[in-house]
C-alpha cells in the first residue's frame, strides 16, 4: 500500500512537472518541432548509451586480457626465475669444472704365451708367460691462456717385473703466439718440456695407440728406454720443439720442419753414456694427400749430440694410407715402414774411442676388413746397438677388433730369432693378447693410423 | 758407405739449423707484408658451410672446404694439407655441436693464432640454432652423443637461413669496410632461400617482410592455418608445396641425420637403423627395425652415403621397403651441386621412393 502511495505520488509530480514544461513548450514552439525535438534527444541518448555499453564491453574485455596477460607474465617471470637459479646453480657447480683440464684415461693390458723364455731386454727380466698391466696413462690437457696451451700425459708404466713407475710421459707448452708476436709465420708453434720427439712415424706414438701390441724392434733398441719393445714408450727428452710449415719443393704437397734441440744422452742408443750435451734433432715430412681418401707421407730425420761421447742418427721413413671416403664396405689400409743408422762413439777405456754403427728397420700393412676388424703384419729386421755383428729379425701378425674407437681387444703372433740370444733362447714364438680402454674426452684419434 | 756419411752429421745439423733460421726469417718478413689487401681467406670444416660462406662472402672470400663432401663428418682424420691450408686464414667456420671435433686437431696444428677458440677468426656457425635432442644424460654408454644436442641441423633450411646471418656477422666484424656488401649479399641469399622455400608468387603478395613473417609462422607451426585464414594456401609452393605429400608419412633412417629435415617438411622418423648413435646396428635391433616397418608400414630406409647398407638392405629384404643411398652434404653428388639443390635432391628421392 506504501508502495502503491509512492508510486501514485511520484507520477502525479512527473505528470505535473511535464505539463508544466509542455505548457512552457507550447509556449515557445509548435507541436510538431517539439515532437521532433524529443525525437532528436531520444536519438541522441540511444546513441549514448550505446557508446556507453561499447565502452563498457571493450573496458571489460580489456580488464580480463591484461588480467590474464598479469597473471601470465607472473607465471613466466616465475618460470624464467626458476630457470635462471637452475643455470645459476649449475654455472656455479660447473664452474671450478669447466676451466679444469680435458681429461683421458687410458688403460693398456697385455698378456702372452711363449714357448720360451723370453726377457724383456737382453739380461733382463723374464717376461714370458704371464700377463701385464702395461700401462695406465692420463691425459691432462688445456689452453692456459690466449697464447699458450699445456698438456701432460703421466703414465704408470710397467716395468716388466721390477714393478711400476710413475713418468711424466709427456708434458709440455705449446705456444702459439706471443703479445709481442700475434701472428705466427709458417704456422710456427713451439714446444717446450718433455714429449715424444719427432723422430719417424712410430716414436710420436703412444704405446697404446699403436697398431701392434710392441713397438718396433728398431725404435725400441735405438730410440727406446730399458725395458724392450713390449714395454717401451718411445724416445721422450726434454727440450724445445720448433714445427713449422715450408714451401713445398713438389706442388700441393705439403712439407713441414721439426726442429728441435734437447738434452742429450736420453737417446736409446746412448742412453747412460757420461755427458749430458746438448742434442739437435731435425725432421722433415713431405706429404700429399688426395681428396682425404690417400694419404701418402715421406720423411727423413736427423739427430746429433757429441762431448765426451757422440751419438749420430738419420732415419728415414714412408707411410701410405687409403681410406674411401664413402665408407660403405668399411675397407682400408696402411703400410709403411722406418729404417734408423746409428753411429755411437764412446771412450775406450783401453785408450782411443769405440764406434758402433748398427742399423735397422722395419715394415709393415695393415688392412680393414670391416667397420669391427683389422689385421695385419710387420717384419722386424735390428742389429743390436752394443754389437752390430749380431741381429735379431721378428715377424708378427695380429687382428684388431675395435668395439668402438674407445674399446680394442688385439691377438697376435709373433716369431723371433736373435743372435744376441743364448742359442737355446734364440727362437721364439709369442701368442699375445691385448686389451685397451680409452675414457674421458678423447680427441680424434692422429692421422696415420687406423681411423 | 752411409756410415760414413754420418761422421758429418753434426756439422750438417748445425748448418741446417742456421739456414733454417735465415729462411724463417726471411719468411716472417714476406708474410707480414703480404698480410695487406686481400681477399678474405675462410677455411670451413663441411661444404655446406663452404656454399653458404661463398653466397654471403661473394667476392671478397676464398673460402676451401677441409671434409670431402660424400665423408662421414664426424669422422674425417685431419692430414698435413689440411694443416697448411689453415695456417693463413682469417676466419675457420665450423659446425659445432660435436659434429666435427676434428676440426681442433687441424686448427691447433695449423699454428695459426688468430682462429683458436675465442678468437673473432673462429667461428661455430650454429650459434643460435634451435638444437634438439639435447641429451639428458652423457655418458658413453650412449653411444656417439654429442651433448649440445642433435648437429644435422643444415637439413633444415630455416636453420640454414640462421648459419647464414652468423656468417655474415663475422664476416662483417673481421671486414668492417665490406660490410654493405656482405649485408647485401646475405639478404639476397635470404630472399633465394624463401623463393625455393614457399615459392615466388607467394612472397611477391606478401611483400619485402613475406620471407621474415613466413619463416616465422613456418617455425611456430602455424604456416597452413595462417596461409588459410588468408586465403593464401593455394598459392604456397617450393619446397613446402612440394613436401605435402609427405606429411605424416613415416621413414627409417640408418642415424639420426634428418631429424630437422623431417621436422621442418613433416616426414615422420619412426626410427634408426642404429641402435645407438655411431654404433653398427646389432642383429637383434636390426629385427626389432624389422617388426616396425612391418607394423607401420614403413615403406622408405634413408641410408647415408657414407653408412654400409647391410642392415637397410636386411630390414628391405624381410619388409620390401625402398632403400635409398642419401647423400648429404653439399657437392658430394651432381643433383647436390648447391644448398638448393641438395634440400631438392632430398625430397625428390623421398617422394620418389614413398609413392
Amino acid at each position: 500500500m506504501k508502495y502503491f502511495l509512492i508510486a501514485v505520488g511520484m507520477f502525479v509530480c512527473a505528470g505535473t512537472i511535464m505539463a508544466q514544461q509542455s505548457a512552457k513548450d507550447s509556449q515557445a514552439d509548435t507541436s510538431e518541432t517539439s515532437i521532433q525535438r524529443l525525437r532528436n534527444e531520444v536519438n541522441e541518448l540511444r546513441k549514448e548509451i550505446q557508446s556507453l555499453k561499447t565502452d563498457s564491453t571493450t573496458t571489460s574485455l580489456t580488464q580480463v586480457t591484461e588480467d590474464d596477460l598479469d597473471a601470465l607474465e607472473d607465471n613466466i617471470d616465475q618460470r624464467m626465475q626458476r630457470l635462471e637459479n637452475k643455470v645459476d646453480a649449475v654455472s656455479r657447480a660447473s664452474a671450478p669444472i669447466v676451466l679444469n683440464p680435458r681429461m683421458t684415461a687410458f688403460i693398456n693390458f697385455a698378456a702372452r704365451h711363449d714357448n720360451d723364455t723370453v726377457y724383456d731386454a737382453p739380461g733382463g727380466s723374464v717376461i714370458s708367460n704371464r700377463p701385464f698391466l702395461r700401462a695406465v696413462e692420463m691425459e691432462l690437457g688445456s689452453a692456459v691462456d690466449p697464447y699458450a696451451e699445456a698438456v701432460a700425459i703421466i703414465s704408470l708404466n710397467s716395468d716388466a717385473q721390477q714393478g711400476f713407475s710413475v713418468e711424466a710421459e709427456e708434458a709440455y707448452g705449446l705456444i702459439k703466439r706471443l703479445p709481442i708476436l700475434e701472428t705466427a709465420p709458417l704456422g710456427l708453434k713451439v714446444k717446450i718440456g718433455r714429449y715424444l720427439a719427432p723422430i719417424g712415424i712410430s716414436n710420436i706414438t703412444h704405446l697404446h695407440d699403436l697398431p701392434w701390441t710392441t713397438y718396433p724392434l728398431v725404435i725400441s733398441k735405438y730410440l727406446g728406454g730399458e725395458h724392450g719393445n713390449f714395454f717401451d714408450s718411445g724416445f721422450n727428452p726434454v727440450g724445445a720443439d720448433f714445427q713449422f710449415f715450408l714451401p713445398s719443393p713438389v706442388p700441393s704437397a705439403t712439407f713441414e720442419m721439426n726442429a728441435d734441440v734437447l738434452r742429450g744422452s736420453e737417446l736409446g742408443i746412448s742412453a747412460g753414456d757420461p755427458g749430458g750435451q746438448t742434442a739437435y734433432l731435425g725432421h722433415l715430412t713431405l706429404s700429399q694427400d688426395w681428396n682425404n681418401e690417400h694419404l701418402l707421407v715421406l720423411g727423413v730425420s736427423g739427430y746429433t749430440e757429441s762431448g765426451i761421447t757422440t751419438t749420430n742418427l738419420v732415419g728415414g721413413n714412408l707411410m701410405y694410407k687409403w681410406a674411401p671416403s664413402e665408407q660403405r664396405e668399411n675397407h682400408s689400409f696402411v703400410g709403411g715402414g722406418e729404417i734408423f743408422f746409428g753411429d755411437h762413439t764412446t771412450p775406450n777405456p783401453a785408450g782411443g774411442t769405440v764406434t758402433r754403427k748398427p742399423y735397422g728397420w722395419y715394415t709393415f700393412a695393415q688392412y680393414q676388413f670391416s667397420y669391427w676388424t683389422y689385421a695385419g703384419l710387420r717384419y722386424d729386421w735390428v742389429q743390436e746397438p752394443s754389437n752390430a755383428q749380431l741381429v735379431t729379425r721378428e715377424i708378427s701378425v695380429f687382428v684388431s677388433y675395435y668395439t668402438t674407437e674407445f674399446l680394442r681387444f688385439r691377438l697376435g703372433f709373433e716369431h723371433r730369432t736373435s743372435d744376441a740370444l743364448a742359442p737355446n733362447l734364440n727362437n721364439t714364438n709369442s701368442i699375445l693378447f691385448g686389451a685397451n680402454f680409452v675414457f674421458g674426452s678423447h680427441p680424434v684419434e692422429p692421422y696415420w693410423v687406423n681411423k | 758407405m752411409v756410415n760414413g756419411k754420418l761422421e758429418n752429421l753434426e756439422n750438417i745439423m748445425k748448418k741446417l739449423f742456421a739456414a733454417l733460421l735465415a729462411v724463417f726469417l726471411a719468411f716472417s718478413i714476406a708474410h707480414v707484408s703480404a698480410a695487406a689487401q686481400k681477399k678474405l681467406n675462410v677455411v670451413v670444416t663441411l661444404n655446406y658451410l663452404k656454399y653458404v660462406t661463398e653466397q654471403v662472402g661473394g667476392d671478397k672470400v676464398t673460402v676451401t672446404a677441409l671434409a670431402n663432401p660424400k665423408q662421414d663428418p664426424h669422422y674425417v682424420t685431419p692430414t698435413p694439407r689440411m694443416n697448411e691450408v689453415t695456417t693463413n686464414a682469417d676466419l675457420f667456420i665450423e659446425n659445432g655441436l660435436s659434429l666435427d671435433l676434428w676440426a681442433k686437431n687441424v686448427i691447433d696444428a695449423s699454428g695459426n693464432p688468430n682462429i683458436g677458440v675465442g678468437n673473432p677468426g673462429h667461428l661455430i656457425a650454429t650459434i643460435n640454432v634451435p638444437v634438439r635432442e639435447l641429451p639428458t644424460e652423457v655418458s658413453r654408454a650412449w653411444g656417439d652423443i654429442h651433448p649440445q644436442g642433435n648437429p644435422h641441423i643444415w637439413l633444415d633450411p630455416l636453420n640454414v637461413r640462421i648459419v647464414a646471418e652468423n656468417i655474415a656477422a663475422r664476416l662483417q666484424q673481421i671486414d668492417p669496410t665490406n660490410s654493405g656488401y656482405y649485408q647485401q649479399r646475405l639478404d639476397a641469399f635470404k630472399h633465394r632461400l624463401d623463393e625455393k622455400m614457399y615459392g615466388s608468387e607467394l612472397l611477391d603478395l606478401l611483400g619485402k617482410k613475406g620471407g621474415d613473417i613466413l619463416t616465422r609462422k613456418t617455425k611456430d607451426g602455424e604456416l597452413y592455418s595462417w596461409l588459410a585464414s588468408r586465403h593464401l594456401d593455394a598459392k604456397l609452393g617450393g619446397w613446402m608445396k612440394m613436401a605435402e605429400p609427405l606429411q605424416g608419412k613415416e621413414i627409417i633412417s640408418y642415424h639420426k641425420t634428418y631429424i630437422y629435415f623431417a621436422d621442418r617438411f613433416g616426414v615422420k622418423i619412426a626410427g634408426e637403423l642404429e641402435e645407438k648413435p655411431g654404433i653398427p646396428p646389432p642383429a637383434k635391433h636390426r629385427d626389432e627395425v624389422v617388426d616396425l616397418v612391418k607394423r607401420d608400414g614403413v615403406k622408405v630406409i634413408l641410408n647415408d652415403n657414407f653408412y654400409s647398407t647391410d642392415a637397410a638392405d636386411y630390414v628391405a629384404s624381410k619388409t620390401g621397403a625402398k632403400v635409398i643411398v642419401t647423400y648429404i652434404d653439399v657437392y658430394s653428388s651432381p643433383e647436390a651441386n648447391t644448398y638448393e639443390n641438395l634440400i631438392t635432391y632430398l625430397l625428390e628421392k623421398i617422394l620418389k621412393a614413398a609413392s
